[in-house]
């Protein structure tokens, strides 16, 4: 510390800090490593970034978990990339729907690993490996033997069933880790004390929907919601649930808590109180001089108003 | 004066005192409290107590414990060791409140402001008098903070005992002169001999008076100003001065329980208006333009990646 020390020079990250699933280090084939892929992702339509497991029987997301200000230290030397990366298993079906979909307009049955090619994503054939892909195909297209071949052609109908289950399965898992699902807090680390039947199973399905929605289409997610019969939310007001009760005063209603913490710049207007018509008209007009319109009236009137 | 048991840890709180006097046990004694190494943003503050009996107040002005602040510290060594020659009749007690000890307790997330800490101290000290057996009778103080309310509270701490509150009381009475001595003294040396845990190589000693108007101080703490861990402990990191420096040399940290208005935070998390949801044309990074993430994964900061 004595001499001013020099920064270091920020060189390319080449080691991070992952949270992984056991499954992705195989310890009976050690020489098979995981690998990093580039594949198209389903909700977007450009890349992210996934893993294969050893001989490319496992799929798996990966995400990173970052936030300002943080880096790591690693053993005697420290990593500038604070980030955490978490790779956990996911249904290789997500990603070769797309693909099925896509050729599903020819109205034709068609060899799987001539449908799953994608030129800027080469990698993508390496799915039809995974160990739940070839058997798992019947979920999401009819599926027609010649022979010793199999041929599948894009069912919607199925899909929106598979689409359901996965929805469903993702409910009870909400449930049970106590996901916070309604539009009050939106804080994870806020404990709520309200148990969770008080949220209503509309709540946990529109949750469901929007955590799956993350791995289809925007339009297979359209017609899903339309399929688990939920109305589609077109406006703020419309999310917030009946199961909230909002006292009805004649005070002017304040917002449960500060919504304008997080404003970003272009929000020129901090509105932290919800006003009446009247209220906003009020607050836009110069009121420099006026006195307030309770200083006319006093419990003993004594000059009448004229 | 043996300074080993604050020196083996200056990183904390530490008590040193002399003998007591058997004579202070039998009589009624007077004692004075006074402090050194308040206002710098270096080393330690001292709060010093020194008593003898009420009837011995001659021969304590004899010693010739005038203003400390008028003597040089070789002056002042000389005196305190006429003092622990007076062991016979002459008391004291130190509390060495060390740098770190200062920052942690003014930065807590309860503050604990130096003035309350001063007080705690000497009231400690006049404490430790009484468990000590000490016949006190009279106490001599000068001002921390307003003087009325200084000496109420004392009065109140404890009955029995004439509290003095006076400013510049180290002039006004020997006693409290005499407790001075024994803090400046008790300062000079922690910090001439101050053991730096840091690895700081060939250290520059020269930094000034310590006071945080010296230029020499200010320089030197720019020196030692480490951009990520700050200070040497030798620094009270309170001090605004030091903050002051970092705020402006050091690595910004961002403290997530600061008061921060929404703007700024929103410019620092690089949101997006809510109004950017709800729209056609909605700019998003690379991705599709009406793609918004599910709030459960940014709720919890996760987000898809598209490289390594």
């Amino acid at each position: 510390m004595a001499a001013k020390k020099k920064r270091t020079p920020n060189v390319q990250n080449d080691s991070w800090v992952v949270v992984a699933a056991d499954s992705v280090i195989d310890t009976d084939r050690p020489e098979r490593d995981p690998s990093f892929v580039r594949l198209r992702n389903p909700s977007t339509d450009s890349a992210s970034l996934y893993m294969l497991g050893g001989d490319d029987l496992q799929l798996y997301e990966v995400k990173a978990f970052e936030e300002d200000f943080h880096s790591w230290f690693v053993g005697q030397t420290v990593q500038r990339d604070g980030r955490l990366l978490f790779v956990t298993p996911m249904d290789p079906l997500f990603l070769i729907l797309p693909y099925l979909i896509k050729v599903g307009k020819e109205g034709k049955f068609q060899p799987v690993d001539q449908v799953v090619m994608d030129e800027e994503f080469p990698a993508c054939s390496r799915l039809l490996s995974c160990t739940r892909s070839q058997a798992s195909l019947h979920h999401i297209a009819e599926e027609k033997e010649v022979g010793s071949l199999k041929f599948h052609r894009y069912s919607q109908e199925k899909t929106m069933t598979w689409l359901k289950k996965k929805v469903e399965r993702t409910v009870v898992a909400l449930k049970k880790r106590n996901i916070s699902v309604g539009e009050g807090v939106k804080s994870t680390t806020y404990v709520r004390v309200k148990s969770e039947s008080d949220y209503h199973e509309e709540d946990y399905l529109r949750y469901a929907h929007g955590l799956i929605s993350e791995y289809i289409s925007e339009d297979l997610s359209k017609a899903l919601l339309i399929h688990l019969e939920l109305p589609e939310l077109t406006s703020p007001k419309e999310t917030e649930p009946p199961s909230k009760k909002r006292k009805l005063s004649d005070k002017p209603v304040e917002a449960g808590e500060d919504y304008t913490k997080f404003n970003s710049a272009d929000f020129a207007r901090k509105p932290p109180k919800k006003m009446t018509a009247a209220q906003k008209s009020l607050a836009k007009v110069d009121k420099s001089g006026m006195k307030p319109m309770s200083s006319f009236f006093s419990p003993k009137v004594k000059a009448e108003k004229k | 004066m043996d300074l080993s048991p604050f020196e083996k840890d200056n990183s904390v709180s530490c008590r040193l005192a002399s003998q007591i006097p058997d004579v202070c046990k039998i009589e009624d004694c007077c004692l004075g409290i006074d402090e050194a190494g308040r206002g710098p943003v270096l080393g330690p503050m001292v709060y010093g107590i020194c008593f003898c009996p009420v009837s011995k107040k001659e021969e304590l002005k004899d010693l010739k414990v005038a203003d400390s602040k008028t003597l040089t510290e070789a002056e002042r060594e000389n005196l305190f060791q006429k003092l622990d020659e007076a062991r016979n009749f002459v008391g004291w007690a130190l509390q060495i409140l060390s740098p770190n000890i200062i920052s942690t307790s003014m930065l807590q997330r309860t503050k604990y402001n130096l003035n309350a800490l001063s007080h705690d101290t000497a009231i400690g000290l006049v404490q430790y008098a009484l468990d000590s057996g000490v016949q006190l009778k009279e106490v001599y103080v000068d001002t921390v903070g307003p003087a009325e309310k200084y000496e109420e509270k004392l009065s109140q701490r404890f009955p029995g005992i004439e509290v003095t509150v006076r400013p510049k009381a180290d002039s006004l009475f020997p006693i409290v002169s005499a407790a001075s001595i024994c803090a400046k003294v008790a300062r000079d040396r922690v910090v001439k001999g101050w053991n730096f845990s840091e690895d700081l190589g060939e250290l520059d000693t020269d930094y000034g008076s310590g006071y945080p108007n010296d230029p020499k101080t200010k320089v030197w703490l720019l020196k030692y100003l480490d951009p990520v861990f700050g200070y040497p402990q030798f620094v009270r990191f309170s001090w605004s001065t030091a903050q002051t420096l970092m705020d402006s040399k050091a690595v910004t940290v961002h403290w997530d329980d600061d008061e921060e208005d929404g703007e700024k935070a929103a410019q620092r998390q690089n949101n997006r208006s809510m109004l950017s949801y709800f729209g056609a044309s909605a700019g998003g990074n690379n991705q599709n333009p009406t793609h918004q993430t599910h709030r459960f994964f940014t709720e919890r900061r996760l987000k898809s990646l598209d490289t390594l």
